[in-house]
């Protein structure tokens, strides 16, 4: 995988991915920092890219009181520790199809951090590739990042302006799997549900589950399969203003990713709050 | 128990390696438990010997190197050790985090505990079902 082949799949800021070859040739650059983001925590302990730190999304990146990400202070103390400047380019990648490295992306462009991109392919292809892996902490001077303010207001939506999201029939993408947006999932005796009380999905989401976006390999799949889900499936129209949820906002993160960078859409929010708020509050209309 | 590295180690080891996974085709229950959207899931397939003791016991699952490493540790004690059935319903949730490391399990207990608790439940119900009552410690 070269920038060669990222550019053949025509995405609107291909700037946002980087390859693995091209990791691999900047593994000491010391303009930028590569970011491991994994589901499966452990896994950076495992073996990492040589030169990469650690960023674990419940422990650095999430309130431990409030269900709310870390506040501006935490953050730069985050960065600072991890050798994170503000001009520094960082480069996020994980397992799973990079799911939590899109999501420590999204939270990186809350508090405002310009150069983010991830690693297309992510864990599994840097892997398959025979590339090199360490066990390694990397540990790297401190840098002085400075105290932004979160925005919160541009790619992130909060449940009231999804309801009235919702109400004036703005297009909304429901990335969970087919059985937790039709509200089957509450009677499968597998897989109980956790942390709602409802089954079912926001009225007027289309259903796309969010690892469509993803080839066997872990790469995205190019702008016009990407286009042939979102605009030839779910509906959606270049120039639309879109919400997507999950279940807490992390899967929701990876498809934000894909339509904000990929292909383009200007206004794409992510509902964090998600369907652990929306099927829990009393009174929300749902719909199966 | 050692240095966080070693404790990191156990569990990877036991995620790679787990132990006694498999289907127990004449299990008296298949309890399933977890979700395979946060963390990952179990099956633990139980059979008891009709007196308070475990005849034979295996889990399946598909996770996080958390989730699957700690149940492989909790189903090779109760082998290991011969836990009877209330044994096990004695275990304590915190003591076996303790013993896999609260720095490595940080915020995520319910991954580490989600073998235990569905182990536990599976025995809930085998009890239930067979109006069985736990006696005294016998040979896994």
């Amino acid at each position: 995988m070269s920038e060669q082949q990222i550019t053949e799949k025509n995405y609107a800021h291909p700037e946002a991915l980087v390859s693995t070859e091209w990791v691999a040739e900047h593994l000491d650059d010391p303009s930028l920092r590569i970011v491991e983001s994994d589901e499966d925590v452990l896994l950076y302990e495992v073996g990492h890219v040589p030169n990469a730190v650690k960023i674990d999304w419940v422990e650095d990146l999430n309130d431990p009181l409030t269900r709310d990400y870390v506040d501006p202070e935490h953050f730069a103390e985050l960065c600072s520790s991890k050798g994170i400047g503000p001009d520094t380019t960082v480069v996020f990648y994980g397992d799973k199809n990079n799911w939590w490295a899109t999501y420590a992306l999204w939270v990186f462009r809350l508090f405002g951090h310009e150069d983010v991109r991830v690693m297309d392919g992510g864990r599994v292809k840097w892997e398959a590739e025979g590339r090199p892996m360490t066990q390694e902490e990397s540990s790297f001077g401190r840098a002085d990042y400075p105290v932004h303010e979160r925005d919160d207001s541009a790619i992130r939506a909060f449940m009231d302006e999804v309801r009235e999201h919702s109400e004036r029939g703005g297009p909304m993408i429901d990335v969970r799997s087919p059985g937790e947006y039709s509200g089957e999932l509450l009677h499968m005796p597998d897989y109980p549900q956790e942390g709602a009380l409802r089954g079912g999905h926001i009225p007027g989401a289309a259903n796309v589950p969010w690892a469509r976006a993803a080839r066997e390999d872990g790469t995205f799949k190019s702008a016009d399969e990407l286009r042939s889900i979102y605009e030839g499936e779910a509906g959606l129209k270049q120039g639309d203003d879109v919400v997507a949820y999950c279940r807490i906002g992390e899967r929701s993160s990876h498809t934000w990713f894909v339509l904000k960078y990929l292909l383009g859409y200007d206004k794409v929010r992510n509902y964090d709050g998600s369907w652990t708020e929306w099927g829990n509050v009393v009174r929300a209309p749902i719909e199966r | 128990m050692g240095d966080r590295q070693s404790r990191v180690a156990l569990l990877v080891d036991h995620s790679r390696n787990p132990r006694h996974e498999g289907v127990l085709e004449d299990a008296d229950v298949a309890m399933p438990g977890g979700s395979p959207e946060c963390g990952g899931s179990v099956v633990v397939y139980l059979k008891g010997d009709g007196n308070g003791g475990v005849r034979a016991l295996s889990w399946t699952g598909e996770g996080d190197t958390i989730s699957m490493g700690a149940t492989s540790v909790v189903v090779e004690k109760v082998h290991d050790d011969g836990l009877t059935m209330q044994d096990v319903l004695d275990l304590s949730y915190d003591e076996l985090v303790e013993r896999l490391g609260r720095d490595v399990i940080g915020n995520r207990t319910r991954n580490a505990t989600m073998g235990l608790s569905t182990l536990k439940s599976a025995i809930r119900k085998y009890l239930k079902d067979h109006r069985a009552l736990p006696k005294e410690r016998t040979v896994a």
